[in-house]
């Protein structure tokens, strides 16, 4: 039996030898620890290290659901708290500051720690499956992903031990999110943790999109997609530019609160108004990433569960389509108070009338599936049915938003609590859904069938006698615990469905897990039309997913025994078939690394030591041990040898003529340009706002900016000569052109430092006024990305020095694209704040 | 892939655009509008250089170039749309 063919439980190889010869000399403790961290393979999947060191998409997505559920409870405590807070219309158990943090805290943690990563353990189990993948194309930045993401919520906890976590509400909106209002250093802790959840956020994107676009096997045309495969290949689209935007905003934040930047505080500008553009810029597509996923299970089980194929299948996904493009036009409709002119209110009306057309036609599709299918009422579809009841009302309700006058009335008020909860909680329900849906694949065995739809019972009922007396209560001020009293009756009644609601989620996870063991055990596929390929392999699947190759070519599914796989790395060391001494034909890819679980660590500890630096004490200590184990990390993670095959046949469109390495680079130097764009976009909104001709220039003199501009042009220039160099098999040309551009590079850095010192010698500090603000901390973006490349640079020189690169150039050439953006962006810099 | 000569004269190209740049904002014969838009385009040409030849987007997939087009429209838009609205 090969280990393609292997089934989950057993999967487990372990993992050898005993202490080398030499250990007795070594601490027992550093013995026991590299040999806890060794990776041979994959080690047993009962183990605490299978989970710490696996790579595998199934893995990963069980740790994502599960870890999300447990943020869901965390949330869900806080939700209940208020609930019974607002039992009466007066404070009674919380204080004014925690019933804030009790608000803030939940609608971070359900938005961002709970829903989106509760979507993708689905998206990281089912989707390879459903396209025909044996992973994701980068099995070891999916972990780190999971592993920056869980570390972002510790921290996110960890915020409460520190003088409080934050108190603003989960737009955080300026300038109450500033130091002067909020100078709680937990406050720049749940900054930082967003920050650190959107680095998690954007790996995956890249790792997505790549995989969607190149690892789709042969004959599975985009159209030909599971439709739940198609909502997550456009909500990680969304995700990559939509996350960027958001981390220009968190970033400018985080140096507010630390640096003393002056951004969204500074007189004379309009600071606060620059915060609600960014963040909604983000924050409206957020509502579609969160929702698409749960839009995508319905489309599944809507399917499966009317025993026929969706009808509009094709117009559904162009709808998808359309809203996913929309949603990046409608964010100020969110800003219909604020002092925007009404010429944009009114165009930002009617983009927000229209995104709903295309919603209205998938919400027809679904209905009219059902009316043309024959319903069974099983659990999944139960809950997929009733989150599309509800998301009705969701939806229609939000229209009334939409419009400018009616928004006067309705905002800051519960009628917008009632509004988006209808949708959110549509999408978990629809979810839950999922979660009964996947079960049987995910476990082998069937949950139970009578808690499951009692569970639905409770959940439905919960849900409506939670949410719908907000709407009755509407004129309930938002985020106060006081209201007027003749409102407590509805309240009250809210009260009571969310115990309801909470009592039916702990019912969903005392489901999965008694049916983890009594659960009656199923084969492959347990639904009679269920019709995408995760349901054609055993449940659950094995290791590497399928028996053979999976070809769509015949118009079904088929698997085929052949495929000469050519290898490729998602950073680590090329591992060519020659070198590991095996054949194509028993190749097998890596499933195992500890450095995703080690970096993680390290970036806990480096913003953990970040959020207090300015205090002194543990916290600079903190940031530098977060630095030095970052960097061990990073570098151990570089040198492993982890090989990923790429097959050589497939699906590509639109991206044949390109590996998946350079695609990854690309498609993460896009989001790039978001980051950088918003950055400069709030430099340029700021001098509108502040006068674009009164506005002074900080430098003084063009001329130490064009002299990084010569240097930076030069170093782009030898990189490119070094990958010539590269391609011609001349180490030496190799080396002189990337020594070259180091030496470039540390002097840009310190011609910049010159600069800054001059400037800083006259007294132009990052908190002077917000031209200085704006230079300092976008030029210092900049100068923060030459470092990385320097970084990546002092890598990668000694290893051509040894001779590598010369017969595959392409992490040279991936290099030089980064560095080369990087000199885009300053030719972009270098005339916005030193020239006009 | 295109020759070491080609990318030799972008090299001296781009580097003779900085200096111009330099060179137009001390001008004084013309107006404040038209060296900001003179100085902004060479700035958009010597960033399409880089891009096409020293990063090969022209020798790429179309595709590659749409990805990087869609991030540098949602940044424009962004920067227009917000700026517009406190006009």
């Amino acid at each position: 039996m090969t280990e393609d063919q292997q089934t989950h439980d057993d999967r487990a190889v372990q993992s050898g030898g005993g202490p080398p010869d030499g250990s007795a000399t070594e601490n027992a403790l550093v013995f026991r620890l590299r040999r806890f961290f060794t990776r041979d393979e994959l080690p047993p999947l009962g183990t605490v290290r299978h989970w710490l060191l696996t790579t595998n998409h199934k893995d990963v997505g069980i740790l994502y659901l599960v870890t999300s559920l447990f943020f869901l409870v965390f949330g869900g405590v806080l939700a209940l708290l208020m609930r019974v807070e607002l039992l009466t219309p007066v404070g009674d158990i919380l204080s004014a500051t925690g019933y804030n943090q009790a608000v803030s805290t939940h609608g971070l943690i359900m938005i961002f720690w709970f829903l989106s990563p509760f979507a993708f353990g689905f998206a990281n189990y089912v989707v390879p499956l459903q396209i025909g993948a044996k992973d994701l194309a980068f099995p070891r930045l999916n972990s780190l992903s999971y592993w920056l993401y869980l570390f972002s919520g510790i921290l996110l906890g960890i915020s409460y031990f520190q003088g409080g976590s934050f108190e603003g509400g989960w737009t955080m909106y300026a300038p109450l999110n500033v130091p002067t209002y909020m100078p709680n250093i937990g406050s720049t802790t749940t900054v930082l943790a967003l920050v650190l959840f959107v680095i998690s956020v954007t790996v995956s994107s890249v790792n997505f999109i790549t995989t969607l676009h190149r690892m789709r096997a042969e004959g599975l045309t985009l159209f030909r997609m599971p439709l739940f495969t198609w909502s997550i290949l456009l909500t990680v689209w969304m995700m990559l530019f939509a996350f960027a935007a958001l981390l220009a905003a968190l970033l400018i934040l985080s140096s507010d609160r630390i640096l003393g930047t002056t951004y969204f505080t500074a007189e004379g500008t309009p600071g606060s108004l620059l915060w609600t553009h960014l963040f909604w810029f983000f924050g409206h597509p957020e509502v579609y990433i969160v929702f698409f996923p749960a839009l995508g299970a319905m489309a599944e089980t809507f399917q499966t569960f009317t025993g026929r194929r969706l009808v509009g299948r094709k117009w559904f996904i162009i709808a998808m389509v359309l809203v996913a493009l929309q949603s990046f036009l409608v964010w100020m409709h969110h800003m219909f108070l604020t002092s925007i002119n009404l010429q944009i209110k009114t165009l930002f009306m009617v983009t927000t009338i229209g995104i709903s057309l295309p919603f209205d036609l998938m919400v027809f599709s679904l209905i009219y599936t059902m009316v043309k299918g024959r319903i069974r009422f099983t659990t999944p579809f139960l809950f997929t049915f009733g989150a599309l009841l509800v998301f009705i009302i969701g939806g229609i309700t939000g229209v009334f938003l939409g419009a400018v006058v009616l928004d006067y009335q309705l905002r800051g008020t519960y009628w917008v609590v009632a509004h988006f909860h209808y949708v959110m909680v549509a999408g978990v329900m629809a979810l839950v859904g999922g979660i009964f849906y996947w079960y049987p694949k995910f476990t082998g065995r069937m949950y139970n069938k009578r808690l499951g739809k009692a569970t639905f019972w409770l959940f439905f009922v919960g849900f409506n006698l939670l949410y719908f007396p907000l709407f009755v209560a509407w004129e309930t001020p938002r985020r106060v615990f006081e209201y007027p009293a003749a409102l407590t009756p509805w309240h009250q009644l809210a009260t009571v469905g969310g115990f309801l609601l909470g009592i039916s989620f702990l019912l969903v996870i005392w489901n999965c897990y008694w049916s983890l063991w009594r659960g009656e055990p199923v084969d492959g596929n347990p639904w009679e039309y269920s019709t995408t390929a995760e349901w054609a392999v055993p449940s659950p699947p094995p290791l590497e997913n399928f028996p053979g190759v999976p070809s769509y070519e015949s118009g079904s599914l088929a698997f085929r025994d052949d495929d000469t796989p050519e290898t490729s790395t998602d950073g680590g060391t090329t591992v060519s078939n020659d070198e590991s001494g095996s054949t194509a034909h028993d190749h097998h890819d890596s499933h195992a690394s500890p450095w995703p679980f080690f970096i993680g660590i390290a970036s806990l500890v480096f913003f953990l030591g970040l959020s207090g630096i300015t205090t002194g004490g543990i916290y600079p200590v903190l940031t530098a041990l977060g630095v030095v184990f970052g960097a061990v990390s990073l570098i151990g993670f570089g040198l492993e040898s982890f090989s990923v095959t790429e097959p050589e046949r497939g699906e590509r469109w639109p991206f044949e003529g390109i590996e998946n390495g350079k695609l990854g680079v690309w498609v993460f130097l896009a989001s790039d340009i978001v980051l950088f764009g918003a950055f400069i976009g709030s430099y340029v909104f700021l001098r509108v706002g502040y006068g674009w001709t009164d506005w002074t220039l900080v430098p003084h003199d063009p001329i130490p900016g064009l002299i990084n501009t010569y240097i930076l042009l030069t170093s782009s220039f030898c990189i490119v000569l070094a990958l010539v160099a590269a391609e011609k098999n001349s180490r030496w040309g190799l080396i002189a052109g990337l020594s070259t551009t180091l030496l470039l590079g540390i002097g840009f850095l310190i011609n910049k430092g010159i600069e800054w010192v001059e400037l800083f010698h006259e007294g132009v500090w990052l908190s002077s006024n917000v031209q200085a603000s704006t230079f300092f901390l976008t030029t210092g973006l900049h100068a923060l990305h030459v470092i990385l490349g320097l970084l990546i640079l002092l890598y990668l020189i000694p290893r051509a020095i040894n001779g590598s690169y010369l017969n595959d150039e392409r992490p040279i050439e991936y290099f030089g694209l980064y560095w080369h953006f990087v000199d885009i962006v300053w030719l972009f810099l270098f005339p916005l704040f030193y020239i006009i | 892939m295109t020759s070491t000569k080609l990318y030799t004269v972008i090299y001296v190209v781009l580097f003779a655009f900085a200096t111009v740049q330099v060179v137009i904002e001390g001008l004084s014969g013309i107006g404040y509008e038209i060296a900001v838009a003179g100085i902004l385009l060479l700035s958009v040409i010597k960033a399409v250089l880089v891009a096409g030849y020293y990063q090969h987007l022209l020798y790429e997939p179309r595709s590659v170039a749409y990805v990087v087009a869609s991030g540098l429209v949602t940044a424009i838009a962004l920067t227009f749309a917000a700026s517009y609205s406190i006009t």
